[in-house]
């Protein structure tokens, strides 16, 4: 009699288990990210993710992103108090991550033991930098080099060649120059410090203040700088993502891509935000994100896949290949050798990261006008 | 509201008047605490946040930050020199325009008076892009010198704060045209026909009459342009300036990480909105709607022009007016063109970036249009009652309902965005949203920054509206509600309709201090503009800043055909 109202509650609460779980959505039809990650990539991944949401569960995701520099979005994030009004952290630096992580600001990143481990714990030499978070809080979701851009016309009728960061002091550039400001946005901040760890603090600020001698223009987002280069209103772009050069020479623009010694190379960490609205399609997307068909998706872009796994590669004339030219052959960045000297411990610190921007602010921006003079 | 009370007021009717009075009241109150919780309320917040500390402890500091850092005071000059300047450049552009439009006859009269408006349609960074496509480094015009007339370098046209200036001349001196046109128009050729009878003529008369009477038209017009240009922080970013006050405010506030600048965000703010209070305060005296003495509008014989005169007028208008359509030029061929560079004009064309923002994406714009319906809607349910107490009432309070919509005028924008920004972010008790993370709070602060114009445009056709008509109705027993329906709002619908037309027009177009507030999933254009700009995707922003602008244009033109030539007056 007691076994029979044993299997009886048994069965009835598996019953109960079954209904419920086909009763609630496997995820839910919304997604919002707030990311520095600029349109050219963040708007076809969500386009994806919605299609691939609509084959595998049959659910219309409605999803968009709050574009907003990477010290604005985790400034807003803090703003939030736990109450987001986005679901999905991407892009940055991963330093930030591991702070926001530290003030119970994330949740774990929910992937498949195996796809965890297929990504690499970290990338370059002499100091290597870490692609994913040992404590899981974030993983990285591709790889992009902040480099050099330039528009070749302009170049050529200039009479300059540029093969690495010394060649942008060369004179014949003043005023040829676009660069963003490292408060205003990271992939510049990560730049100004890999010059600053290459040539050491005061030798660094002499060769950032050379530079700024040469500069045109301080634009206000770091977006900014592909766009006036290709435009052909300025020669040369300092610090630009990989990716964002290259969704102008897919809008039918002209540029080069320079891949500088020592250039910083992202993994673009995504994290679930703590009290995410859409917390079960926040993890669906990461999850969409590390598979073949989003890291596929991604190499379309100029940017490059996490894992060694995935190889930029395409039939003749396909993004992909245009990408690979665009970069000079890179096809996977696990095949070359990647030189990095950005210490994260060293960069990273909250102290360090304000001492580079005010000094940056106050010797350079605020000063750029007499710079240009003097020299 | 006091009521008629005449000895024939049965008891009913005092019964029913006084229900009437309370509802009236209730009305009364009901405004009032619109006004204190989205207008008052926000700036004594971002009063307080600049007073005090990021511990709420009462502190000068932030102040003595700001006055004791060279580079912040030279913002500071910066954007006074800049306001002053653009003042002069449109006051000698747009004086010019008003007289010779009001005073001289010419062929295509009506028609340059329709085009001088135009250029005011000019969403924020849509007209600096538009000039730089033309005018910048790579602009069209630098690549003709260069590639065909020998120069070895571009011209800096657009580079620099002379760059803000062009752009912000081109774009606001039709403020000042309609404003002068407006104030010139109020002065009846009688005046001018007694002057002359003993004996003033020229510059004389000029000082004597003219002058005196079309100041206050022009002081409010200059304030105006004043306070746009130096709430712009969007024009000087693309061509690389921020020392100004407004960019700094901008990229200060949006600065979280570090909370020191986050605060001087705030401090500039809070100087902004003081220097503005200030400068009202100045042009108090000629800017309250009190003022108006007479709006009837005379008709004003205008002048024949010998041959030469006539080809010189048209010259000198034609080629402002180049000037002022050059970002228009260079909108229509970079929303078209693909991969545009170096070139004079795109070789390639493509429909692609419509595509993109209005099929694809089709949010902006019926966002854009819901959130400026609900504004208008807002304008007018607040709006109007507050024109009507202002025209026909004697209740307390009305003075500084004048002073409190006058204010908004000179508000900028970033400066009450943030005050909103640091006003509604706590969540409404036993919920986790704020308000500022619902859609409702773009329409509600577009509402408070566009209500001036439906107070002004009702004002003015109140005051037209004599107010013997409405004694007559009510003396043969007509109820109030019933006067004000078959009575006053025949006669002032226009006003209140075109003052409408101007909020929605206005508040289509704005982007200060919406950009601040945005809420994901609702943006409306002008922030789609930015964000697609600064996203790099340079085509799509000119595809929606040239759809804003032919939607702008449009309801300039329904404006133009309802008031025929007499516009402005909400300017005013």
């Amino acid at each position: 009699m007691k076994e029979i109202l044993m299997s009886a509650v048994l069965i009835s609460a598996l019953i109960f288990c079954c209904w419920g779980s086909s009763q609630a959505q496997p995820i839910e039809n919304e997604l919002y990210l707030i990311t520095p990650v600029s349109k050219d990539v963040h708007d076809p991944v969500l386009r994806a993710f919605e299609q691939y949401a609509k084959k595998k569960w049959n659910i219309d995701v409605k999803t968009s992103a709050i574009p907003k520099g990477t010290p604005v979005a985790y400034g807003q994030i803090l703003e939030w108090k736990g109450n987001p009004q986005a679901d999905i952290f991407w892009g940055g630096e991963g330093i930030l991550f591991d702070d926001l992580a530290a003030q119970g600001l994330l949740e774990k990143v929910q992937l498949p033991q195996a796809v965890w481990d297929e990504i690499p714990a970290s990338i370059g030499k002499p100091v290597p930098l870490p692609i994913k978070d040992p404590k899981g809080f974030w993983v990285g979701t591709m790889l992009e080099p902040y480099g050099i851009i330039y528009q070749p016309k302009l170049l050529k009728r200039l009479g300059v060649e540029i093969k690495d960061w010394d060649d942008l002091l060369n004179p014949k550039l003043k005023g040829q120059i676009a660069q963003c400001t490292p408060d205003r946005s990271s992939s510049s901040h990560a730049t100004c410090e890999v010059i600053l760890q290459t040539y050491g603090w005061e030798k660094g600020w002499e060769w950032l203040t050379k530079l700024a001698a040469n500069t045109g223009i301080f634009t206000a987002r770091s977006r900014d700088v592909p766009n006036v280069v290709a435009k052909g209103e300025f020669a040369v772009g300092f610090g630009v993502p990989s990716y964002m050069a290259f969704a102008e020479v897919l809008g039918g623009y002209e540029l080069m891509y320079v891949y500088p010694t020592n250039a910083y190379v992202t993994p673009e960490p995504m994290a679930v935000l703590k009290g995410a609205p859409h917390a079960k399609a926040a993890h669906a997307f990461i999850e969409f994100m590390i598979s073949e068909e989003g890291q596929k998706l991604i190499s379309e872009l100029g940017v490059y896949p996490i894992t060694p796994k995935f190889k930029v590669q395409g039939p003749p004339g396909s993004n992909q290949e245009k990408a690979v030219a665009f970069t000079g052959g890179v096809r996977s960045f696990f095949d070359i050798p990647v030189g990095n000297v950005y210490d994260v411990t060293l960069a990273g610190e909250k102290k360090r990261v304000e001492e580079v921007n005010s000094y940056f602010r106050k010797e350079i921006t605020e000063k750029h006008q007499d710079i240009v003079k003097d020299k | 509201m006091e009521l008629p009370s005449t000895g024939l007021t049965t008891s009913f009717g005092t019964l029913v008047g006084r229900r009437r009075q309370i509802g009236g009241l209730l009305g009364y109150a009901g405004i009032w605490a619109f006004m204190a919780i989205f207008l008052i309320y926000p700036l004594i917040r971002l009063f307080y946040d600049a007073f005090t500390t990021n511990e709420e402890a009462f502190t000068l500091m932030n102040f003595y930050d700001f006055f004791t850092d060279s580079y912040y005071l030279q913002a500071l000059v910066n954007s006074l020199l800049l306001g002053i300047a653009t003042v002069i450049t449109t006051s000698v552009i747009g004086i010019t325009f008003a007289f010779l439009l009001l005073r001289y006859e010419f062929p295509f009269r009506n028609l340059f008076s329709f085009l001088s408006i135009i250029p005011m349609i000019m969403p924020p960074l849509v007209g600096v892009m538009g000039f730089v496509f033309i005018l910048g480094r790579a602009g069209t015009v630098n690549v003709i010198l260069m590639d065909y007339l020998g120069f070895t370098k571009p011209i800096n046209f657009m580079y620099g704060i002379h760059g803000v200036l062009l752009v912000e001349t081109l774009h606001l001196f039709p403020l000042m045209t309609l404003s002068i046109v407006d104030a010139m128009g109020k002065i009846s050729p009688s005046l001018d026909e007694a002057a002359e009878s003993v004996g003033s003529r020229g510059l004389r008369k000029f000082w004597d009459i003219t002058f005196p009477l079309t100041t206050p038209g022009y002081v409010s017009g200059a304030l105006l342009v004043f306070i746009w240009t130096f709430a712009d922080f969007a024009t000087p970013l693309v061509v690389g300036i921020d020392n100004l006050l407004a960019s700094q405010a901008y990229l200060n506030i949006v600065q979280f990480v570090d909370r020191r600048l986050f605060k001087m965000g705030i401090v500039i703010s809070a100087i902004m909105i003081l220097l503005a209070i200030l400068f009202l305060i100045v042009a108090k005296r000629y800017v309250a709607m009190k003022d108006y003495s007479s709006l009837s509008y005379t008709v004003i014989e205008r002048r024949k022009l010998s041959r030469a005169g006539r080809v010189g007028v048209i010259i000198f208008l034609s080629a402002v007016l180049v000037f002022a359509f050059i970002p228009y030029l260079g909108i229509i061929l970079d929303s078209f063109g693909r991969g545009w560079a170096l070139t004079p004009i795109p070789v390639k064309y493509t429909l692609q970036y419509f595509q993109r923002v209005a099929i694809e994406t089709p949010k902006f714009i019926l966002n854009s249009l819901l959130y400026s319906g609900i504004t208008v809607l807002i304008c007018i349910i607040i709006g109007v009652p507050i024109a009507w107490v202002m025209a026909r009432t004697q209740l307390p309070g009305r003075d500084l309902l004048d002073s409190l919509t006058t204010l908004i005028l000179a508000l900028p924008g970033t400066g009450i965005g943030i005050a909103y920004l640091r006003a509604f972010r706590e969540p409404f008790p036993f919920t986790t949203t704020a308000l500022i993370g619902m859609w409702i709070v773009i329409p509600l602060v577009l509402g408070v920054r566009r209500l001036p114009y439906t107070v002004r445009g009702t004002f003015a056709s109140l005051q037209i509206v004599h107010k013997s008509f409405e004694e007559a109705a009510e003396s043969v027993g007509a109820r109030r509600t019933t006067t004000f329906k078959d009575v006053t709002l025949p006669l002032i619908w226009k006003g209140v309709l075109v003052g409408s037309l101007y909020s929605f027009i206005l508040a289509l177009q704005e982007a200060s201090a919406t950009l601040l507030l945005v809420v994901p999933g609702h943006e409306m254009m002008p922030v789609g503009i930015f964000n697609f700009y600064i996203g790099g995707s340079v085509n799509e922003a000119a595809a929606l800043g040239l759809i804003l602008i032919v939607l702008g244009a449009t309801c300039l033109f329904a404006i133009n055909k309802i008031t025929g030539t007499k516009m402005g007056g909400v300017f005013g």
